[in-house]
């Protein structure tokens, strides 16, 4: 046989084995890809992002490998305050392992917590600047979460974090709407809860935020005695909060003897009662509650210069006043 | 005394074997194995890249479980890789330096006994360093599995949450953990290795140095991670308005080149996903595929070639 005959035969033998191939390929390919077993395609732009060496070992299966290093790189950027570089490795990170929920957590906890901190605390710029950056870390935090959430819908760790950065006292006041804030709070803990895979301290947490909002007490009260009917859910906020929900229901109730009923006896009432008192940065609705401890502080024989209501309260949740320095 | 009875009745198997056999060993001796302590430094070192986590006690620990497989996988990958097309690449101009090949088709031996065997054995030597890499990265796992669970069992038990809690998030953490979704992972690691081990041969028979042979297959190997995409492209052509140009060049890249793509579920069986059996079995079978279509190619040209 002559070389060429040779070469032609070849060729045409590869071309029919690929025809015979390709549709069981295509195939398995679209199973995979709907299985989840298989990552989506690469974004453009992240070949250029992450360099010519790394883009060759990422296509040459070794996606998580590259994004691992990129997050030590990634880490380094995070101690040397260098913010905008951290957002953008993050970026290219999740774009190589979308489904890795750790990156994605970690990515908004840098923007949503370290680099908003550090913009709060930078006293060489002009206050107005270190608000605008600050509320934009926190947004941009809570944008890559959300990302992260529409890549990995039935992650209940992702859905917590959303619920923990947007009901977090030092990050509310980002949002002009709080009460909006506070919705989406409840509603990233019940779809964490919905999931099936959440902890019992996750579907407690969407009655934390939705109490806070102003026109939902008779929702969040209906929540509140749902979860205290379970004895292991009866947690000290809990307790409070089924107290302070029912006071706005029913403003004639008995406070006294409510509050000995829920919390089982007038000092752990009062101490507990005082405590939310305290809390007056978490923004908890508090009906009732300063009746309630002048109520048993007299039963109690407390002084009233000794009272909770006579000690100064601490700072609200007002970031302004950091600005104003 | 079998395997001479065996070879002497003409049977392909055993002479395969023999060669096989005789490949391993030559490859052994070149002390490839050194690459294991390599391998054990990174698999250990890994459970030390726990940067301060941005988690909740809830979970902490878990992502040292995935860095773990992270870092071992990937380096099975690279490893496996490296080693299969190397080692294909070596074969043939080692017998031919070594004159052993004029001795081998002397002999009443079959041109496709010669290239089953020699990519036969380089695939034993693929296996072998898997099976090990494997051994020591399910110890690793276990262990730190072991020591997650037992931190995190006492953290749920301290917050005094449900046993029924409890043990969901036992399965989760061990779902993290050494799982057969992992060892489908290494094999589906082992089935990329064997098609790029067959396609090197194939270059190997009609290359005229090894480094042609090596250079070639690595480029082979990365264009071969685009084949679904060139695939897509032929397949959407009409509707996205390509060329003609585009359309046959994808069509020509789709059908010549394997889908190196398909392989890639080690990034997801690391974030924890199960490998369906039936899945598994497709891949073997594409493998298996790729592997005898190859050897036969393989076969074609060497079969008339002159040394």
């Amino acid at each position: 046989m002559k070389p060429w005959q040779k070469n032609a035969i070849l060729a045409v033998a590869v071309l029919a084995f690929g025809a015979a191939r390709m549709p069981f390929e295509a195939g398995l390919a679209k199973e995979l890809r709907a299985a989840h077993l298989t990552a989506p395609d690469l974004q453009i732009g992240t070949g250029e992002r992450i360099g010519q060496t790394s883009t060759a070992v990422a296509l040459g299966g070794l996606r998580t490998l590259v994004a691992t290093f990129l997050n030590l790189k990634a880490f380094s950027y995070f101690q040397e305050l260098r913010w905008d570089e951290l957002a953008e490795t993050f970026d290219t990170i999740v774009d190589l392992a979308p489904r890795t929920p750790y990156y994605w957590d970690a990515g908004s906890s840098h923007l949503a917590y370290d680099a908003a901190s550090y913009y709060l605390s930078q006293s060489t710029l002009p206050p107005l600047r270190r608000k605008e950056a600050w509320r934009a870390s926190i947004r941009q935090g809570r944008a890559f979460l959300e990302r992260g959430i529409r890549n990995n819908p039935q992650d209940w760790t992702l859905l917590t974090k959303l619920g923990n950065i947007l009901s977090d006292s030092n990050k509310f006041s980002a949002y002009a709407d709080q009460d909006k804030v506070f919705l989406d709070a409840a509603d990233a803990y019940r779809r964490a809860a919905a999931t099936g895979e959440a902890p019992p301290f996750v579907k407690r947490a969407e009655l934390w935020p939705l109490a806070r909002v102003r026109g939902k007490e008779k929702e969040a009260l209906e929540l509140a005695h749902r979860f205290y009917a379970e004895k292991s859910n009866r947690v000290p906020t809990l307790k409070c909060l089924v107290f302070v929900l029912e006071a706005h229901e029913n403003p004639g109730m008995d406070l006294r003897k409510r509050a000995v009923e829920i919390f089982g006896s007038e000092q752990e009432a009062y101490d507990q009662l005082s405590n939310h008192w305290m809390r007056i940065r978490e923004k908890f609705p508090v009906y009732g509650v300063a009746a309630t401890l002048e109520l048993l502080g007299k039963s109690l024989g407390i002084p009233p210069e000794k009272s909770v209501l006579s000690q100064p309260m601490p700072p609200p949740a007002d970031m302004d006043r950091f600005f104003s320095r | 005394m079998s395997t001479t009875a065996t070879v002497s009745r003409g049977s392909h198997a055993g002479r395969i074997w023999v060669i096989a056999r005789h490949a391993f060993t030559q490859l052994v001796r070149m002390k490839v194995f050194y690459f294991l302590a390599v391998f054990a430094v990174i698999a250990i070192g890994s459970n030390f890249f726990e940067l301060p986590q941005h988690e909740g006690v809830e979970s902490a620990g878990v992502n040292v479980l995935r860095s773990i497989k992270s870092w071992s996988l990937g380096t099975m990958t690279l490893f496996s890789v490296v080693l299969s097309i190397v080692a294909t690449a070596l074969l043939l101009p080692k017998d031919v330096e070594d004159r052993t090949l004029y001795t081998i088709l002397a002999k009443p031996v079959p041109r496709i006994d010669y290239l089953a065997g020699k990519l036969l054995g380089v695939l034993m030597l693929v296996l072998v360093s898997l099976a090990l890499m494997d051994v020591l990265m399910t110890a690793v796992l276990h262990i730190r599995t072991g020591i997650v669970i037992e931190q995190q069992v006492a953290f749920a038990r301290m917050q005094e949450w449900p046993q029924a809690t409890i043990d969901s998030m036992r399965l989760e953490i061990a779902a993290q953990g050494a799982t057969w979704s992992l060892q489908g992972a290494v094999w589906a690691v082992f089935l990329r290795a064997s098609i790029i081990a067959s396609l090197a041969l194939l270059i190997s028979t009609f290359s005229t140095s090894t480094l042609f042979t090596t250079i070639i297959s690595f480029l082979l190997y990365f264009i071969g991670h685009f084949q679904a995409d060139a695939r897509n492209v032929y397949l959407q052509a009409g509707e996205a308005g390509q060329g003609m140009f585009a359309r046959i060049a994808s069509l020509v890249i789709s059908l010549v080149l394997p889908d190196f793509q398909n392989f890639n579920i080690i990034d997801d069986v690391i974030q924890g996903q199960t490998i369906p059996l039936l899945i598994l079995g497709k891949l073997t079978l594409v493998g298996l595929y790729y592997a005898v279509f190859f050897t036969i190619a393989s076969w074609f040209i060497f079969a008339e070639k002159e040394f």
